[in-house]
């Protein structure tokens, strides 16, 4: 568990609520090269969904081993269809997904 | 509520600008700290999971 008592890290990521001091229900995806590639942002009433969280951890992790791919719509588990984007799959896509 | 972004928001496919925070580790049973350039040196994906505060449950 880690400390922002002045908020410079809530600040960095745009969850910082200057009028209340507190930070929003924020979550970030980081890869290990250090670039931010997900954000989910909630306001303070709406708890957030562990398994979509991981749902976007996991996508995120199979997309930076496999570059070419792209999780498409609804992409839920590891395993799941994946897309490769390119002129060949305009108009394909239901295609490639339901095949 | 006013939302301030006076700091330069980082933005999803921009690289988080290195910083640093206190931890406590319960494995470790100790504070410690904690960096991106050292979360970056650990080879390891990172969720960072901000809440308001204890007992606001949700």
């Amino acid at each position: 568990m880690a400390a922002d008592p002045t908020g410079k890290v809530s600040k960095m990521f745009g969850v910082y609520d200057d009028e209340s001091g507190l930070a929003l229900r924020g979550s970030f995806i980081i890869n290990p090269e250090g670039v931010l590639l997900n954000s989910e942002v909630n306001f303070y009433n709406l708890g957030r969904n562990i398994e979509e969280l991981l749902r976007r951890v996991k996508a995120n992790c199979h997309l930076a081993a496999n570059s070419d791919q792209g999780c498409p719509a609804q992409w839920k588990n590891s395993g799941d269809k994946t897309l490769t984007p390119g002129p060949e799959m305009v108009g394909k896509v239901f295609e490639a997904l339901n095949s | 509520m006013s939302l301030e972004n006076k700091c330069c928001s980082v933005r999803v496919g921009m690289s988080v600008a290195d910083f640093e925070l206190d931890t406590f580790d319960p494995k470790e049973a100790g504070f410690g700290k904690v960096s991106m350039e050292q979360l970056k040196s650990n080879g390891k994906w990172t969720v960072l999971f901000f809440y308001p505060a204890d007992f606001t449950f949700v």
